[in-house]
Protein backbone atom coordinates (compact mmCIF):
# COMPACT_ATOMS: atom_id res chain seq x y z
CA UNK A 1 0.00 0.00 0.00
CA UNK A 2 1.39 3.36 -1.02
CA UNK A 3 0.35 5.04 2.23
CA UNK A 4 2.73 2.77 4.11
CA UNK A 5 5.59 4.95 2.94
CA UNK A 6 4.23 7.81 4.99
CA UNK A 7 4.79 6.16 8.31
CA UNK A 8 8.37 7.37 7.78
CA UNK A 9 8.93 10.91 8.87
CA UNK A 10 11.26 11.68 5.95
CA UNK A 11 8.47 10.79 3.53
CA UNK A 12 6.06 13.10 5.35
CA UNK A 13 8.61 15.90 5.08
CA UNK A 14 9.18 15.18 1.40
CA UNK A 15 5.46 15.20 0.62
CA UNK A 16 4.81 18.37 2.60
CA UNK A 17 7.66 20.27 0.90
CA UNK A 18 6.66 19.14 -2.58
CA UNK A 19 3.01 20.02 -2.04
CA UNK A 20 3.89 23.50 -0.78
CA UNK A 21 6.19 24.18 -3.72
CA UNK A 22 3.61 22.82 -6.17
CA UNK A 23 0.95 25.07 -4.67
CA UNK A 24 3.02 28.26 -4.47
CA UNK A 25 5.35 28.22 -7.47
CA UNK A 26 2.54 28.67 -10.06
CA UNK A 27 1.36 31.87 -8.33
CA UNK A 28 4.62 33.46 -9.50
CA UNK A 29 4.79 31.48 -12.73
CA UNK A 30 1.46 32.79 -13.99
CA UNK A 31 2.92 36.30 -14.18
CA UNK A 32 6.16 35.08 -15.76
CA UNK A 33 4.20 33.27 -18.47
CA UNK A 34 2.08 36.39 -19.01
CA UNK A 35 5.25 38.47 -19.35
CA UNK A 36 6.74 35.88 -21.74
CA UNK A 37 9.59 35.26 -19.31
CA UNK A 38 8.84 31.57 -18.82
CA UNK A 39 12.54 30.68 -18.81
CA UNK A 40 13.54 33.21 -16.16
CA UNK A 41 13.09 30.59 -13.44
CA UNK A 42 15.58 28.37 -15.21
CA UNK A 43 17.99 31.28 -15.63
CA UNK A 44 17.82 32.07 -11.93
CA UNK A 45 18.16 28.33 -11.30
CA UNK A 46 21.54 28.41 -13.00
CA UNK A 47 22.52 31.36 -10.85
CA UNK A 48 21.35 29.43 -7.81
CA UNK A 49 24.09 26.95 -8.63
CA UNK A 50 26.60 29.69 -7.96
CA UNK A 51 24.75 30.43 -4.73
CA UNK A 52 25.03 26.80 -3.59
CA UNK A 53 28.74 26.81 -4.41
CA UNK A 54 29.18 29.98 -2.35
CA UNK A 55 27.52 28.07 0.49
CA UNK A 56 30.02 25.19 0.14
CA UNK A 57 32.88 27.64 0.04
CA UNK A 58 31.86 29.65 3.08
CA UNK A 59 30.28 26.89 5.10
CA UNK A 60 27.03 28.88 5.33
CA UNK A 61 23.66 27.20 4.77
CA UNK A 62 23.19 26.92 0.98
CA UNK A 63 19.56 28.10 1.16
CA UNK A 64 20.62 31.51 2.43
CA UNK A 65 23.63 31.99 0.13
CA UNK A 66 21.43 30.92 -2.79
CA UNK A 67 18.77 33.38 -1.75
CA UNK A 68 21.31 36.21 -1.59
CA UNK A 69 22.92 35.38 -4.94
CA UNK A 70 19.67 34.85 -6.88
CA UNK A 71 18.06 38.00 -5.49
CA UNK A 72 21.19 39.97 -6.46
CA UNK A 73 21.09 38.42 -9.95
CA UNK A 74 17.39 39.26 -10.29
CA UNK A 75 18.04 42.90 -9.39
CA UNK A 76 20.96 43.15 -11.83
CA UNK A 77 18.90 41.53 -14.58
CA UNK A 78 15.96 43.89 -14.08
CA UNK A 79 18.27 46.92 -14.08
CA UNK A 80 19.94 45.67 -17.27
CA UNK A 81 16.57 45.15 -18.90
CA UNK A 82 15.14 48.50 -17.82
CA UNK A 83 18.12 50.83 -18.00
CA UNK A 84 20.23 49.57 -20.88
CA UNK A 85 19.53 48.37 -24.36
CA UNK A 86 20.10 44.75 -23.28
CA UNK A 87 17.06 42.75 -24.31
CA UNK A 88 15.39 40.28 -21.98
CA UNK A 89 16.69 37.21 -23.77
CA UNK A 90 20.29 38.48 -23.84
CA UNK A 91 20.15 39.16 -20.10
CA UNK A 92 18.69 35.68 -19.68
CA UNK A 93 21.48 34.09 -21.73
CA UNK A 94 24.06 35.81 -19.51
CA UNK A 95 22.34 34.37 -16.43
CA UNK A 96 22.51 30.85 -17.86
CA UNK A 97 26.21 31.04 -18.80
CA UNK A 98 27.42 33.03 -15.82
CA UNK A 99 25.42 31.09 -13.25
CA UNK A 100 26.54 27.68 -14.47
CA UNK A 101 30.20 28.72 -14.86
CA UNK A 102 30.22 30.42 -11.45
CA UNK A 103 28.81 27.32 -9.81
CA UNK A 104 31.31 24.94 -11.39
CA UNK A 105 34.24 27.31 -10.78
CA UNK A 106 33.47 27.93 -7.12
CA UNK A 107 32.76 24.25 -6.49
CA UNK A 108 36.18 23.56 -7.97
CA UNK A 109 37.76 25.88 -5.42
CA UNK A 110 35.77 24.28 -2.63
CA UNK A 111 36.47 20.78 -3.89
CA UNK A 112 37.26 19.39 -0.46
CA UNK A 113 34.00 20.58 1.08
CA UNK A 114 31.33 18.18 0.01
CA UNK A 115 31.11 18.47 -3.76
CA UNK A 116 29.23 15.21 -3.69
CA UNK A 117 26.38 17.29 -2.29
CA UNK A 118 26.08 19.37 -5.43
CA UNK A 119 23.92 16.82 -7.14
CA UNK A 120 21.29 17.01 -4.42
CA UNK A 121 20.80 20.66 -5.26
CA UNK A 122 20.91 20.15 -9.01
CA UNK A 123 18.16 17.55 -9.06
CA UNK A 124 16.55 17.95 -5.66
CA UNK A 125 16.76 15.71 -2.65
CA UNK A 126 13.50 15.89 -0.80
CA UNK A 127 14.21 12.76 1.16
CA UNK A 128 17.19 14.17 3.04
CA UNK A 129 15.54 17.44 4.02
CA UNK A 130 15.29 18.10 7.74
CA UNK A 131 12.36 19.77 9.48
CA UNK A 132 14.10 23.15 9.53
CA UNK A 133 14.43 23.04 5.76
CA UNK A 134 10.81 22.02 5.40
CA UNK A 135 9.74 25.01 7.50
CA UNK A 136 11.87 27.29 5.33
CA UNK A 137 9.95 26.00 2.31
CA UNK A 138 6.56 26.34 4.02
CA UNK A 139 7.17 29.88 5.30
CA UNK A 140 8.84 31.08 2.08
CA UNK A 141 6.13 29.51 -0.07
CA UNK A 142 3.31 30.98 1.99
CA UNK A 143 4.88 34.45 1.86
CA UNK A 144 5.34 34.25 -1.91
CA UNK A 145 1.81 33.00 -2.54
CA UNK A 146 0.21 35.59 -0.26
CA UNK A 147 2.10 38.44 -1.91
CA UNK A 148 1.22 37.26 -5.42
CA UNK A 149 -2.47 36.76 -4.58
CA UNK A 150 -2.81 40.19 -2.97
CA UNK A 151 -0.98 42.01 -5.78
CA UNK A 152 -2.59 40.03 -8.61
CA UNK A 153 -4.40 42.94 -10.35
CA UNK A 154 -1.32 45.17 -10.32
CA UNK A 155 1.10 42.47 -11.44
CA UNK A 156 -1.33 41.39 -14.17
CA UNK A 157 -1.45 44.96 -15.42
CA UNK A 158 2.34 45.37 -15.65
CA UNK A 159 2.77 41.95 -17.23
CA UNK A 160 -0.03 42.28 -19.80
CA UNK A 161 0.53 45.87 -20.96
CA UNK A 162 3.50 47.60 -19.37
CA UNK A 163 3.01 50.82 -21.35
CA UNK A 164 -0.57 51.21 -20.22
CA UNK A 165 0.47 50.48 -16.65
CA UNK A 166 3.05 53.26 -16.84
CA UNK A 167 0.49 55.75 -18.17
CA UNK A 168 -1.87 54.78 -15.31
CA UNK A 169 0.87 55.87 -12.94
CA UNK A 170 1.49 52.43 -11.42
CA UNK A 171 4.94 51.86 -9.84
CA UNK A 172 5.98 49.70 -12.78
CA UNK A 173 9.71 49.52 -12.04
CA UNK A 174 9.14 48.55 -8.41
CA UNK A 175 6.56 45.92 -9.34
CA UNK A 176 8.83 44.43 -12.02
CA UNK A 177 11.63 44.22 -9.49
CA UNK A 178 9.32 42.69 -6.90
CA UNK A 179 8.25 40.01 -9.37
CA UNK A 180 11.83 39.05 -10.20
CA UNK A 181 12.90 39.05 -6.54
CA UNK A 182 9.91 36.86 -5.71
CA UNK A 183 10.98 34.49 -8.49
CA UNK A 184 14.44 34.36 -6.95
CA UNK A 185 12.97 33.55 -3.54
CA UNK A 186 10.81 30.83 -5.09
CA UNK A 187 13.80 29.28 -6.84
CA UNK A 188 15.87 29.31 -3.67
CA UNK A 189 13.25 27.74 -1.44
CA UNK A 190 12.10 25.15 -3.96
CA UNK A 191 15.51 23.86 -4.98
CA UNK A 192 15.28 21.30 -2.18
CA UNK A 193 12.16 19.85 -3.70
CA UNK A 194 12.73 19.71 -7.43
CA UNK A 195 16.33 20.82 -7.79
CA UNK A 196 17.62 24.01 -9.30
CA UNK A 197 17.76 22.70 -12.85
CA UNK A 198 14.12 21.69 -12.76
CA UNK A 199 12.60 24.43 -10.60
CA UNK A 200 11.43 26.37 -13.63
CA UNK A 201 9.14 23.46 -14.48
CA UNK A 202 6.93 23.96 -11.42
CA UNK A 203 6.71 27.69 -12.16
CA UNK A 204 5.57 27.16 -15.72
CA UNK A 205 4.04 23.74 -16.39
CA UNK A 206 0.94 24.06 -14.17
CA UNK A 207 0.19 27.47 -15.72
CA UNK A 208 0.55 26.50 -19.37
CA UNK A 209 -1.43 23.33 -18.67
CA UNK A 210 -4.50 25.02 -17.21
CA UNK A 211 -4.51 28.13 -19.38
CA UNK A 212 -5.63 25.99 -22.29
CA UNK A 213 -9.00 25.66 -20.59
CA UNK A 214 -9.46 28.85 -18.59
CA UNK A 215 -11.00 32.15 -19.69
CA UNK A 216 -9.90 34.49 -16.91
CA UNK A 217 -6.60 35.34 -15.29
CA UNK A 218 -8.02 34.72 -11.83
CA UNK A 219 -9.21 31.23 -12.76
CA UNK A 220 -5.84 30.49 -14.40
CA UNK A 221 -4.05 31.45 -11.20
CA UNK A 222 -6.15 29.29 -8.89
CA UNK A 223 -6.39 26.35 -11.27
CA UNK A 224 -2.63 26.35 -11.78
CA UNK A 225 -2.13 26.22 -8.00
CA UNK A 226 -4.38 23.16 -7.88
CA UNK A 227 -2.56 21.60 -10.84
CA UNK A 228 0.86 22.23 -9.28
CA UNK A 229 -0.36 20.72 -6.00
CA UNK A 230 -1.64 17.57 -7.71
CA UNK A 231 1.40 17.16 -9.97
CA UNK A 232 3.82 17.49 -7.04
CA UNK A 233 1.83 15.09 -4.89
CA UNK A 234 1.60 12.52 -7.66
CA UNK A 235 5.33 12.92 -8.32
CA UNK A 236 6.33 12.25 -4.71
CA UNK A 237 4.05 9.21 -4.45
CA UNK A 238 5.33 7.75 -7.72
CA UNK A 239 8.94 8.33 -6.84
CA UNK A 240 8.46 6.71 -3.45
CA UNK A 241 6.86 3.66 -5.01
CA UNK A 242 9.59 3.25 -7.59
CA UNK A 243 12.55 4.56 -5.56
CA UNK A 244 13.56 7.18 -8.15
CA UNK A 245 14.47 10.88 -7.66
CA UNK A 246 11.32 12.90 -6.82
CA UNK A 247 12.33 16.07 -8.68
CA UNK A 248 12.65 14.36 -12.03
CA UNK A 249 9.46 12.35 -11.42
CA UNK A 250 7.44 15.49 -10.63
CA UNK A 251 8.68 17.22 -13.79
CA UNK A 252 8.06 14.19 -16.01
CA UNK A 253 4.50 13.87 -14.70
CA UNK A 254 4.04 17.58 -15.35
CA UNK A 255 5.26 17.33 -18.93
CA UNK A 256 3.06 14.28 -19.54
CA UNK A 257 0.00 16.07 -18.13
CA UNK A 258 0.74 19.08 -20.33
CA UNK A 259 0.99 16.94 -23.47
CA UNK A 260 -2.22 15.07 -22.71
CA UNK A 261 -4.15 18.28 -21.97
CA UNK A 262 -2.75 19.98 -25.08
CA UNK A 263 -4.21 17.20 -27.21
CA UNK A 264 -7.47 17.31 -25.25
CA UNK A 265 -7.66 21.09 -25.65
CA UNK A 266 -7.13 20.85 -29.38
CA UNK A 267 -9.99 18.36 -29.58
CA UNK A 268 -12.36 20.47 -27.45
CA UNK A 269 -11.55 23.53 -29.54
CA UNK A 270 -12.57 21.62 -32.61
CA UNK A 271 -15.89 20.68 -31.00
CA UNK A 272 -16.43 24.26 -29.77
CA UNK A 273 -15.92 25.72 -33.19
CA UNK A 274 -19.22 24.20 -34.20
CA UNK A 275 -21.00 25.33 -31.00
CA UNK A 276 -19.60 28.74 -30.17
CA UNK A 277 -20.60 30.54 -26.99
CA UNK A 278 -21.03 33.82 -28.82
CA UNK A 279 -21.39 34.45 -32.51
CA UNK A 280 -18.36 35.46 -34.52
CA UNK A 281 -18.27 39.19 -35.32
CA UNK A 282 -19.77 40.46 -38.51
CA UNK A 283 -17.27 41.52 -41.08
CA UNK A 284 -17.11 44.76 -43.00
CA UNK A 285 -19.38 44.85 -46.00
CA UNK A 286 -17.45 44.01 -49.10
CA UNK A 287 -16.87 47.35 -50.79
CA UNK A 288 -16.76 46.06 -54.31
CA UNK A 289 -19.46 45.12 -56.68
CA UNK A 290 -19.29 41.49 -57.53
CA UNK A 291 -19.82 40.75 -61.21
CA UNK A 292 -23.15 39.05 -61.66
CA UNK A 293 -22.88 35.43 -62.51
CA UNK A 294 -23.82 35.05 -66.12
CA UNK B 1 -6.14 76.24 -16.80
CA UNK B 2 -5.42 74.08 -19.85
CA UNK B 3 -5.57 70.32 -19.49
CA UNK B 4 -2.45 69.89 -21.56
CA UNK B 5 0.24 72.33 -22.62
CA UNK B 6 3.15 71.24 -24.80
CA UNK B 7 5.79 73.85 -25.57
CA UNK B 8 8.60 73.32 -28.04
CA UNK B 9 8.59 69.55 -27.59
CA UNK B 10 11.46 67.73 -29.27
CA UNK B 11 11.74 63.96 -29.25
CA UNK B 12 14.65 62.03 -30.78
CA UNK B 13 15.06 58.38 -31.54
CA UNK B 14 18.71 57.42 -31.81
CA UNK B 15 19.87 60.97 -32.54
CA UNK B 16 17.20 61.66 -35.16
CA UNK B 17 14.61 64.26 -34.16
CA UNK B 18 11.17 62.81 -34.86
CA UNK B 19 9.26 65.66 -33.23
CA UNK B 20 10.86 69.09 -33.62
CA UNK B 21 9.68 71.93 -31.43
CA UNK B 22 5.98 71.10 -31.45
CA UNK B 23 3.47 73.22 -29.52
CA UNK B 24 0.13 71.79 -28.51
CA UNK B 25 -2.57 72.89 -26.08
CA UNK B 26 -5.83 71.28 -25.04
CA UNK B 27 -8.39 73.20 -23.00
CA UNK B 28 -10.83 71.49 -20.60
CA UNK B 29 -13.61 69.80 -22.52
CA UNK B 30 -11.95 70.45 -25.85
CA UNK B 31 -11.62 67.76 -28.51
CA UNK B 32 -8.41 68.02 -30.52
CA UNK B 33 -7.15 65.75 -33.26
CA UNK B 34 -3.48 65.29 -33.93
CA UNK B 35 -3.19 64.52 -37.61
CA UNK B 36 -0.47 63.93 -40.14
CA UNK B 37 0.90 61.37 -42.54
CA UNK B 38 2.64 58.20 -41.40
CA UNK B 39 6.03 59.12 -39.97
CA UNK B 40 5.03 62.75 -39.25
CA UNK B 41 5.69 62.20 -35.55
CA UNK B 42 2.10 62.30 -34.29
CA UNK B 43 2.27 59.00 -32.44
CA UNK B 44 5.64 59.92 -30.96
CA UNK B 45 4.32 63.25 -29.70
CA UNK B 46 1.34 61.59 -28.03
CA UNK B 47 3.64 58.99 -26.43
CA UNK B 48 5.72 61.85 -25.05
CA UNK B 49 2.55 63.41 -23.63
CA UNK B 50 1.71 60.08 -22.00
CA UNK B 51 5.22 59.91 -20.52
CA UNK B 52 6.26 56.85 -22.52
CA UNK B 53 9.13 58.48 -24.41
CA UNK B 54 11.45 61.12 -22.91
CA UNK B 55 11.63 64.67 -24.23
CA UNK B 56 14.91 65.85 -25.70
CA UNK B 57 13.74 69.43 -25.38
CA UNK B 58 10.70 71.53 -24.47
CA UNK B 59 8.16 71.12 -21.70
CA UNK B 60 4.92 69.25 -21.13
CA UNK B 61 2.40 70.31 -18.49
CA UNK B 62 -0.58 68.18 -17.50
CA UNK B 63 -3.35 69.99 -15.62
CA UNK B 64 -0.89 72.79 -14.95
CA UNK B 65 1.74 70.52 -13.39
CA UNK B 66 5.06 69.79 -15.11
CA UNK B 67 4.94 66.21 -16.36
CA UNK B 68 7.87 65.09 -14.17
CA UNK B 69 6.00 66.10 -11.03
CA UNK B 70 2.57 64.99 -12.26
CA UNK B 71 1.16 62.15 -10.12
CA UNK B 72 -2.56 62.28 -10.80
CA UNK B 73 -2.43 59.87 -13.75
CA UNK B 74 -5.91 58.56 -13.00
CA UNK B 75 -7.25 61.75 -14.57
CA UNK B 76 -5.87 60.51 -17.89
CA UNK B 77 -7.41 57.71 -19.92
CA UNK B 78 -5.02 56.22 -22.45
CA UNK B 79 -5.83 54.04 -25.43
CA UNK B 80 -2.59 52.71 -26.92
CA UNK B 81 -2.09 52.20 -30.61
CA UNK B 82 -3.67 48.94 -31.62
CA UNK B 83 -1.79 45.99 -30.20
CA UNK B 84 -4.72 43.74 -29.40
CA UNK B 85 -5.97 43.24 -25.88
CA UNK B 86 -4.99 39.57 -25.80
CA UNK B 87 -1.83 38.36 -24.08
CA UNK B 88 -0.14 35.16 -22.96
CA UNK B 89 -2.46 34.14 -20.15
CA UNK B 90 -6.23 34.35 -20.78
CA UNK B 91 -7.98 37.41 -19.32
CA UNK B 92 -11.65 38.32 -19.46
CA UNK B 93 -12.81 41.63 -20.88
CA UNK B 94 -13.82 42.70 -17.37
CA UNK B 95 -10.32 41.91 -16.06
CA UNK B 96 -8.68 44.03 -18.75
CA UNK B 97 -11.09 46.91 -18.17
CA UNK B 98 -10.51 46.73 -14.41
CA UNK B 99 -6.86 47.66 -15.06
CA UNK B 100 -8.29 51.11 -15.71
CA UNK B 101 -9.33 51.32 -12.04
CA UNK B 102 -5.98 50.34 -10.50
CA UNK B 103 -4.86 53.96 -10.30
CA UNK B 104 -7.88 54.57 -8.05
CA UNK B 105 -6.99 51.73 -5.68
CA UNK B 106 -4.32 51.58 -3.01
CA UNK B 107 -1.71 48.92 -3.74
CA UNK B 108 -2.93 45.59 -2.42
CA UNK B 109 -6.45 46.76 -1.51
CA UNK B 110 -9.48 44.97 -2.96
CA UNK B 111 -11.77 46.62 -5.51
CA UNK B 112 -14.56 48.70 -4.04
CA UNK B 113 -18.11 49.00 -5.27
CA UNK B 114 -17.26 52.19 -7.21
CA UNK B 115 -14.50 50.30 -9.05
CA UNK B 116 -16.76 47.42 -10.01
CA UNK B 117 -19.51 49.82 -11.08
CA UNK B 118 -17.10 51.79 -13.28
CA UNK B 119 -15.94 48.61 -14.99
CA UNK B 120 -19.49 47.43 -15.68
CA UNK B 121 -20.54 50.90 -16.88
CA UNK B 122 -17.58 51.24 -19.26
CA UNK B 123 -18.17 47.82 -20.76
CA UNK B 124 -21.83 48.71 -21.27
CA UNK B 125 -20.87 52.03 -22.86
CA UNK B 126 -18.89 50.28 -25.57
CA UNK B 127 -21.59 47.65 -26.02
CA UNK B 128 -19.72 44.72 -24.50
CA UNK B 129 -21.76 44.20 -21.33
CA UNK B 130 -22.67 40.72 -22.53
CA UNK B 131 -19.03 39.91 -23.19
CA UNK B 132 -17.65 40.91 -19.76
CA UNK B 133 -16.71 37.37 -18.89
CA UNK B 134 -15.46 36.31 -22.31
CA UNK B 135 -11.77 35.76 -22.76
CA UNK B 136 -10.49 38.72 -24.81
CA UNK B 137 -8.63 36.49 -27.24
CA UNK B 138 -11.95 35.05 -28.41
CA UNK B 139 -13.18 38.57 -29.30
CA UNK B 140 -12.75 40.09 -32.73
CA UNK B 141 -10.18 42.80 -33.40
CA UNK B 142 -12.82 45.53 -33.26
CA UNK B 143 -14.24 44.17 -30.00
CA UNK B 144 -10.73 44.02 -28.48
CA UNK B 145 -10.27 47.66 -29.42
CA UNK B 146 -13.55 48.48 -27.68
CA UNK B 147 -12.22 46.69 -24.57
CA UNK B 148 -9.15 48.95 -24.60
CA UNK B 149 -11.35 52.03 -24.96
CA UNK B 150 -13.57 50.83 -22.11
CA UNK B 151 -10.43 50.44 -19.98
CA UNK B 152 -9.55 54.09 -20.62
CA UNK B 153 -13.12 55.19 -19.86
CA UNK B 154 -13.19 53.22 -16.61
CA UNK B 155 -10.74 55.59 -14.98
CA UNK B 156 -13.29 58.44 -15.41
CA UNK B 157 -10.72 60.58 -17.18
CA UNK B 158 -10.62 64.35 -17.56
CA UNK B 159 -8.34 63.87 -20.56
CA UNK B 160 -8.75 60.97 -22.93
CA UNK B 161 -5.65 60.27 -25.05
CA UNK B 162 -6.24 57.92 -27.95
CA UNK B 163 -3.61 56.75 -30.41
CA UNK B 164 -5.32 55.74 -33.66
CA UNK B 165 -8.25 54.10 -31.90
CA UNK B 166 -10.15 53.31 -35.08
CA UNK B 167 -7.48 51.65 -37.21
CA UNK B 168 -8.85 48.34 -38.40
CA UNK B 169 -12.22 48.93 -36.73
CA UNK B 170 -15.29 48.43 -38.89
CA UNK B 171 -17.36 51.48 -39.85
CA UNK B 172 -20.29 50.55 -37.66
CA UNK B 173 -18.09 50.30 -34.57
CA UNK B 174 -16.45 53.63 -35.48
CA UNK B 175 -19.84 55.35 -35.56
CA UNK B 176 -20.81 53.86 -32.22
CA UNK B 177 -17.45 54.75 -30.69
CA UNK B 178 -17.88 58.30 -31.92
CA UNK B 179 -21.18 58.47 -30.01
CA UNK B 180 -19.51 57.19 -26.83
CA UNK B 181 -16.67 59.71 -27.11
CA UNK B 182 -19.14 62.51 -27.90
CA UNK B 183 -21.01 61.71 -24.67
CA UNK B 184 -17.77 62.04 -22.73
CA UNK B 185 -16.95 65.33 -24.44
CA UNK B 186 -20.42 66.62 -23.53
CA UNK B 187 -19.72 65.59 -19.94
CA UNK B 188 -16.62 67.81 -19.96
CA UNK B 189 -13.85 65.35 -20.78
CA UNK B 190 -11.09 66.69 -23.03
CA UNK B 191 -9.98 64.46 -25.88
CA UNK B 192 -6.66 64.26 -27.68
CA UNK B 193 -6.93 61.90 -30.60
CA UNK B 194 -4.28 60.75 -33.05
CA UNK B 195 -5.78 59.89 -36.37
CA UNK B 196 -4.86 59.93 -40.01
CA UNK B 197 -8.32 59.62 -41.41
CA UNK B 198 -11.51 61.61 -41.31
CA UNK B 199 -14.41 59.62 -40.01
CA UNK B 200 -17.28 59.67 -37.56
CA UNK B 201 -14.89 60.43 -34.67
CA UNK B 202 -13.56 63.58 -36.35
CA UNK B 203 -17.02 65.12 -36.80
CA UNK B 204 -17.11 66.29 -33.17
CA UNK B 205 -13.66 67.90 -33.15
CA UNK B 206 -13.13 71.47 -32.01
CA UNK B 207 -9.69 71.74 -33.51
CA UNK B 208 -7.04 69.84 -35.41
CA UNK B 209 -3.27 70.07 -35.14
CA UNK B 210 -1.49 68.79 -38.21
CA UNK B 211 2.12 67.60 -38.03
CA UNK B 212 4.47 67.25 -40.94
CA UNK B 213 8.07 66.16 -40.45
CA UNK B 214 7.74 66.61 -36.72
CA UNK B 215 6.61 70.23 -36.95
CA UNK B 216 3.17 71.74 -36.47
CA UNK B 217 1.99 73.01 -39.85
CA UNK B 218 -1.64 73.71 -38.95
CA UNK B 219 -3.44 74.48 -35.70
CA UNK B 220 -7.06 75.46 -36.13
CA UNK B 221 -10.27 74.32 -37.70
CA UNK B 222 -10.39 70.61 -38.53
CA UNK B 223 -9.58 69.94 -42.17
CA UNK B 224 -12.62 69.54 -44.34
CA UNK B 225 -12.96 66.35 -46.26
CA UNK B 226 -12.09 66.59 -49.93
CA UNK B 227 -12.89 64.43 -52.90
CA UNK B 228 -15.37 61.65 -52.45
CA UNK B 229 -15.75 62.38 -48.72
CA UNK B 230 -16.98 65.93 -49.49
CA UNK B 231 -19.96 64.63 -51.40
CA UNK B 232 -23.00 65.13 -49.12
CA UNK B 233 -24.43 61.92 -50.50
CA UNK B 234 -21.37 60.01 -49.35
CA UNK B 235 -22.34 57.79 -46.49
CA UNK B 236 -19.95 57.42 -43.62
CA UNK B 237 -22.06 54.70 -42.17
CA UNK B 238 -21.68 51.60 -44.21
CA UNK B 239 -25.04 49.89 -44.04
CA UNK B 240 -24.96 46.26 -43.21
CA UNK B 241 -26.86 43.78 -45.27
CA UNK B 242 -28.33 42.03 -42.26
CA UNK B 243 -30.99 44.60 -41.44
CA UNK B 244 -29.62 45.73 -38.07
CA UNK B 245 -29.60 49.34 -39.20
CA UNK B 246 -32.59 51.32 -38.10
CA UNK B 247 -32.88 49.49 -34.80
CA UNK B 248 -31.92 51.51 -31.77
CA UNK B 249 -29.15 49.06 -31.02
CA UNK B 250 -26.18 51.31 -31.55
CA UNK B 251 -23.76 48.45 -31.75
CA UNK B 252 -25.57 46.43 -34.38
CA UNK B 253 -25.42 42.68 -34.11
CA UNK B 254 -23.84 41.03 -31.14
Amino acid sequence: MILDYFQYEFMQRALLSALVVGLCAPTVGVFLVQKRLALIGDGLGHVALTGVAVGFLTGAAPVWTTLAVTVAAAVVMELLRAKSKTSGDVALAMLFYGGLAGGVYLTGIASDKGVANLQQYLFGSLLTAGWSEVWTIVIGGAAVAALMLVLRPWLTAICADEQYARVSGLPVAALNLLLLVTTAVTVSVSMRAVGILLVSALLVIPVVTVQQFTRSFKATMFASMAAGFLISGAGVLTSAAQDVPPGATIVLIGVAVFLVTAVAAALTRRVRQTRRAHLPPEGEPLEVELPANA
Amino acid sequence: MPVLTVRGATVSYGGRAVVRGADLAVAPGEAVALMGANGSGKSTLIKAVAGLVPLAGGTIELFGTPQKRFRDWRRIGYVPQRTGAASGVPSTAAEVVSQGRLAHRLLGMPARRADRDAVARSLAEVGLADHAHCSVDTLSGGQQQRVLIARALATDPDLLIMDEPTVGVDAETQTALAAVIADRIDAGCAVLLVTHELGPLTDRLDRAVVLADGKVVHDGAPPRPVGEHADPAHEHVHPHANGHNGTDDLWGGK
